[in-house]
């Protein structure tokens, strides 16, 4: 069956124009990841309006190829010039930058290349076995379940968005509201429409997207007059020829820390809200830990380039687990990838592997076909972001506005959603500069018509709000979504406060309740090591005369 | 304006939106059938959505007024100072309002060209050697996108009044 589906999505796929599509996609995408200032997500968030013309399969194809291409482009402005492209290749300039300032950019960019290839191709792998049986697990949700897992997304990615959770929970509670603008899901009631025909229908998903995402990003761009004005980048060395059998030998010379630093990229993304730019810094720090020289980090060593740029490439192998096997969007490019789905009338949810088995492997191989691309198109994508890195800021963002408008009015073929797009651009400039996180917001928008889809479907059931916190995944998603709330301010007080001591214990015992209540063999069995975990944690601090541990304070930020 | 005065104008204005949509569910209609009424989900978010902006409210009176953003204080002080500070954003949201405004008479080709032909000028300057480069980028970028919309994707863009009549 897995054969099949397989066969049939590469039949699917296997047209020269798809090809060619892909190809662009990637080359967009390594381009648009090189750009300072220019995210991933705005890339994924501009190539949607170009997809609504073509077959599902070969729009998220294309999808998926902007945001391979776009993971692997970040490396090339940061191990060549010092400035990384976006988030997730900060930590790939601590090492990238001074090993191509030592003399060796070709070996850097070779190294980068390579581990980010190994990085997509573990995260496929994980992606075609893992998110059939995620699925699988997820058709034993009912609606007070998904509605928890919902309520459990929004939690944990405001408590990762930012240092202050209160902003992240609002900017959630916003997107929330926001989704509520028109006919209800349910009935079909109008809700504050304010007496416009026009706001009946609600704000278009993607107008939204590209005003909250693309258009503040922009304008913030563009804020210094002086900056605006000047290339995109000035300094660090160009010219360079990627050296790939060299770069080949080191990289298989460590393949733990490739394996590690994936796998730590895919769980990293299979939580909802925590993406690449988390991913990198913790490979790093993993890296740096488990290394006999950690000392060396940051003057230029293979693992230091290694490890960020595994994690990142299999930062959204995760994020599509969690998006295709549940329909719960792992970060936003992902968001982006279900409004494509949503646009083809495919709703994401534990039966859309088995429903639409062409779509969900043409996914699956898309991801693999777009990492090889990436492999191949490197090397003269670096030419042609030479020549990018001479346009000068606010052309750049001069013309994607105007690409806005036009993409924007392709979606439905109304005015309405230009006007979405601008005052939602002003509501995620506002929101910037104030210090809220968008990523909840987004999220809060995707999710809310499935919360409410569900609360409405359990209350059908019955009027007892009981079952939200006696069904095991119910009580499993609220158990972990109370402890991700803590968690900033458990981060905060650690090493000061005695309860903190409490916490890692606590969250074990909490979690194996729901997982006993599962029943079965394997999930008792998974309840009885972390009980047994959370005991072991809180004999050896009771040993320890209830001491708080120093923490170890590392020397990485997060830009 | 520091960041405890900003932070509290913040939090207050969060609430009188919720307030006003707190209002406003009350003309949602409330039909004989279904469990869940068409109003309780909003409700229940501007619940929490209240409750999390007294939190913010309560927290940011509490902070020091000297936590100000060092972005602000590259601001100088007054409306001017204000306005120079943001010209740029401020030019782009203008010059787009006008694109919209405009764009039943001017239609997506000659008012997207024209709008990226005005908003490069006036962020890149207006001396003659830019004014060429400009139109040619607004001219090759927004028509070549126009093109591929419109022949390419068969998407019918608005004509505008001008391009209608042809």
């Amino acid at each position: 069956m897995i054969i099949e589906n397989i066969l049939a999505a590469f039949v699917e796929l296997g047209t020269i124009k798809t090809f060619i599509l892909m190809m662009v996609g990637v080359a967009g995408g390594l381009i648009a990841g090189a750009i300072p200032g220019f995210t991933i997500a705005m890339a994924v968030v501009l190539t949607l309006p170009f997809t609504f013309g073509m077959p599902a399969p070969q729009g998220l194809a294309t999808m998926v190829s902007v945001l391979v291409g776009g993971l692997s482009g970040g490396l090339m402005a940061g191990i060549l010039t010092g400035i990384p492209g976006t988030p997730s290749s900060v930590a790939t300039t601590f090492d990238g930058f001074p090993m191509a300032r030592r003399g060796e950019p070709g070996l850097a960019l070779g190294i980068g290349v390579w581990s980010s290839f190994s990085g997509g191709i573990i995260s496929a792998i994980l992606l075609v076995t893992l998110a059939p049986q995620l699925a699988r697990i997820g058709l034993e949700f009912n609606p007070w379940d998904y509605f928890m897992l919902v309520m459990f997304a929004l939690t944990i990615t405001a408590s990762l968005a930012g240092e202050n959770m209160v902003k992240g929970l609002i900017a959630g509670a916003m997107g929330l509201l926001i989704r509520t603008v028109g006919e209800d899901e349910a009935i079909g009631m109008a809700r504050f429409n304010f007496g416009s025909d026009t706001l009946l229908q609600g704000f278009d998903f993607i107008a939204v997207l590209i005003g909250l995402f693309a258009f503040s990003q922009l304008l913030r761009d563009v804020r210094d007059p002086v900056a605006a004005r000047k290339s995109l980048t000035d300094k660090g060395t160009i010219y360079v020829r990627i050296e790939h059998r060299r770069a080949v030998r080191e990289v298989l010379k460590r393949w733990t820390i490739v394996v590690r630093s994936s796998l730590i990229g895919v769980f990293t993304g299979i939580l909802p809200g925590a993406g690449g730019s988390i991913a990198n810094i913790l490979a790093y720090d993993q890296a740096k830990k488990a290394s006999k020289h950690p000392e060396k980090f940051g003057t230029g060593i293979a693992d230091g380039i290694i490890a960020p740029e595994s994690s990142n490439n299999a930062v959204e192998g995760g994020a599509l687990i969690m998006m295709m096997a549940l329909g719960i969007p792992g970060d936003v490019t992902t968001a982006v990838m279900l409004g494509a789905l949503l646009i083809h009338d495919v709703i994401p949810s534990p039966t859309f592997i088995a429903e639409e088995p062409l779509i969900a492997y043409s996914i699956f191989i898309s991801f693999f076909l777009a990492t090889f691309m990436m492999l191949g198109l490197q090397s003269f994508m670096l030419r042609v972001f030479v020549l990018v890195t001479r346009i000068r800021m606010y052309v750049l963002a001069g013309v994607i506005l105007g690409f806005c408008g036009i993409g924007v009015f392709a979606i439905n073929n109304i005015e309405f959603d230009i006007w979405t797009l601008v005052w939602f651009g002003i509501l995620g400039f506002l929101m910037r500069h104030f210090g809220f996180p968008l990523a909840p917001m987004i999220l809060g928008v995707v999710l809310g018509n499935i919360a409410e889809l569900n609360l409405a479907r359990a209350m059908a059931i019955t009027t007892d709000i009981s079952p939200f916190f006696t069904r095991p995944w119910s009580l499993f998603f609220f158990t972990i979504a109370i402890f991700s709330a803590v968690f900033p301010l458990f981060q905060g007080h650690r090493g000061k406060k005695k309860w903190t001591l409490f916490y890692l214990p606590v969250a074990c015992f909490a979690v194996s309740v729901p997982l006993y209540m599962m029943g079965g063999v394997t999930r008792p069995i998974l309840a009885t090591i972390v009980l047994a975990y959370g005991a072991y944690t809180l004999w050896r601090r009771a040993q320890g005369g209830w001491q708080l541990e120093a923490v170890k304070r590392h020397d990485l930020v997060e830009e | 304006m520091d960041r405890l005065n900003r932070d509290a104008i913040i939090a207050i204005v969060l609430l009188v939106f919720c307030g006003v949509f707190f209002w406003a569910t009350f003309d949602i209609r409330q039909p004989d059938y279904g469990v869940l009424m068409p109003s309780t989900w909003p409700r229940a978010i501007l619940g929490i959505l209240t409750f999390l902006s007294v939190i913010y409210l309560v927290q940011s009176l509490r902070q020091g007024a000297d936590e100000t953003e060092l972005e602000d204080t590259a601001c100088e002080p007054g409306i001017r100072g204000w306005v120079l500070y943001w010209r740029n954003p401020l030019w782009c949201f203008g010059l787009f309002f006008v694109y919209l405004a405009t764009l039943p008479v001017l239609g997506m080709l000659i008012g997207g060209v024209s709008f990226v032909f005005v908003l490069l000028n006036v962020l890149g300057g207006w001396d003659r050697k830019n004014l060429v480069l400009h139109a040619a980028v607004a001219l090759l970028a927004i028509g070549g996108m126009w093109s591929l919309f419109t022949f390419g994707l068969g998407v019918l863009l608005p004509p505008g009044m001008i391009l209608g009549q042809f």
